[in-house]
């Protein structure tokens, strides 16, 4: 067993991980993270996705021991005082969600495009959630909530 | 049940402390970016009894000025390469092959130095790197030295050793590189890559260098072809003396008709670049 130091969602969480321990499984089985899904584990797909450093990464090809002193954020920390990122209400404004399944994953990884490039044309977000596979297929949704969230955020910003 | 069966992890400081958890361990794995590695323990029963992380090792990371090259330190991210400006400057077909390999989130987290020493030959870079004449440089017990990429891809080396980083000798004035795949995705590995890289000084061309990912094999030079570059200051180098140079190097190469036929279309395009680009 390892002790690691790890900020998950703002909060530093000391833990006690076994050496070959998944961050997948240790933020869904040790800490009830459910947002992060287990799906193909060979990051093909990107259910699993958090975000280290505000880089979108998999977390199905971390090992939890390689994480100490990392500052995560899963899908459960974009919520602030219990309103909903931008991105969250676009998806859900937008019709971006179908079963739901490929959704924490997708808006982690437009997170991580949106803090990289506020206003990214329909082809960068595109390329940005390659990583990202959506099993119903409702990709053209997803961009449009993507770039909906990032017109309100740069609207909000500018007010 | 667990994902991955039991080992050791270990994180060291140093390379020291690296090389020395190497030595004594049984089976070691060495960690970069997991993305090789990690896919790897899932799949084979076969497994290591340590895993020794690199992530820590501070001198292991950076890109910088070495000598008359530019030294990438192994565990430099995909994405740190393709956003240096060192790189992009000097080597843009590096910059092009990184930022074709795999998906926005395997380049956040793989390593040039992974990616190298996962000795998957069938991946992008390598041939880049062949091309542009790169070298390793490796650490063991005995001390550090420095092995052309060339040889160190196909010729195993000692087992126990760690790739510190990649030396990108500077001088290629030209560098390219063209990818197919098999789909319309650019994020499917590829089914063939040509990558070139020369020397020009005005409309002089030399030290040309064609290697081509074939998939299938060990990356192979178009030796043929590179003379015909070679040779482009002489007069106008025409579409069917680069045809008949290919199907020279195809003999040698043992290319199949789909993949001559794309290298064809490559090298048409290189040459439209390099008329505009020497004249």
């Amino acid at each position: 067993m390892k002790k690691v130091n790890i900020e998950i969602d703002s909060k530093v969480q000391e833990l006690e991980v076994r050496d070959s321990e998944l961050l997948i499984e240790t933020l869904r089985d040790r800490l009830g993270l459910m947002g992060t899904k287990y799906s193909c584990l060979e990051g093909d797909c990107g259910v699993c996705t958090v975000l280290i450093g505000g880089r979108n990464v998999l977390s199905c090809l971390i090992l939890s021991a390689d994480c100490d002193g990392e500052k995560i954020t899963t899908i459960e920390g974009l919520a602030k005082n219990g309103e909903p990122h931008q991105l969250q209400k676009s998806f859900i404004e937008k019709g971006a969600i179908q079963c739901g399944f490929c959704t924490p994953g997708m808006i982690l990884a437009a997170h991580s495009l949106l803090d990289k490039d506020p206003d990214p044309e329909d082809e960068e977000i595109a390329r940005a959630l390659d990583g990202n596979l959506c099993r119903c297929t409702g990709y053209v949704k997803i961009i449009d909530a993507v770039r909906d969230a990032s017109q309100k955020i740069n609207r909000s910003t500018k007010s | 049940m667990p994902i991955l069966k039991d080992f050791k992890f270990h994180s060291p400081g140093s390379l020291n402390a690296a090389l020395a958890l190497l030595e004594k361990a049984r089976a070691p794995l060495l960690l970069a970016g997991g993305t090789f590695a990690l896919n790897y323990l899932k799949k084979v029963s076969k497994y290591p009894t340590d895993v020794i992380s690199l992530k820590k090792i501070s001198s292991l990371k950076g890109i910088k000025a070495q000598g008359k090259g530019l030294w990438v330190g192994a565990m430099t991210a995909i994405y740190e390469l393709i956003g240096s400006r060192a790189v992009c400057d000097a080597f843009p077909s590096v910059i092009e092959a990184s930022s074709k390999l795999g998906t926005t989130p395997i380049r956040n987290m793989a390593t040039i130095g992974g990616n190298i020493a996962s000795r998957f030959y069938w991946v992008d870079l390598p041939a880049v790197l062949i091309s542009l004449g790169a070298s390793v440089t490796l650490a063991t017990k005995k001390g550090k030295k420095t092995v052309a990429l060339e040889k160190f891809l196909s010729v195993p080396p000692e087992k126990k050793y760690i790739l510190t980083g990649i030396v990108l000798p500077k001088g290629n004035s030209l560098s390219f590189y063209f990818r197919h795949t098999k789909t319309a995705q650019e994020t499917d590995v590829p089914s063939l890559g040509l990558a070139f890289s020369a020397v020009k000084k005005g409309r002089v061309i030399s030290c040309a260098r064609c290697i081509v990912n074939t998939t299938s094999s060990f990356p192979v030079a178009l030796k043929k072809v590179e003379d015909v570059f070679n040779n482009f200051s002489s007069g106008d180098i025409r579409m069917d003396m680069i045809e008949k140079a290919l199907l020279e190097d195809a003999r040698a190469t043992k290319l199949d008709d789909h993949r001559l036929h794309l290298l064809a279309v490559d090298l048409e395009k290189l040459l439209g670049i390099l008329r505009q680009k020497c004249v």
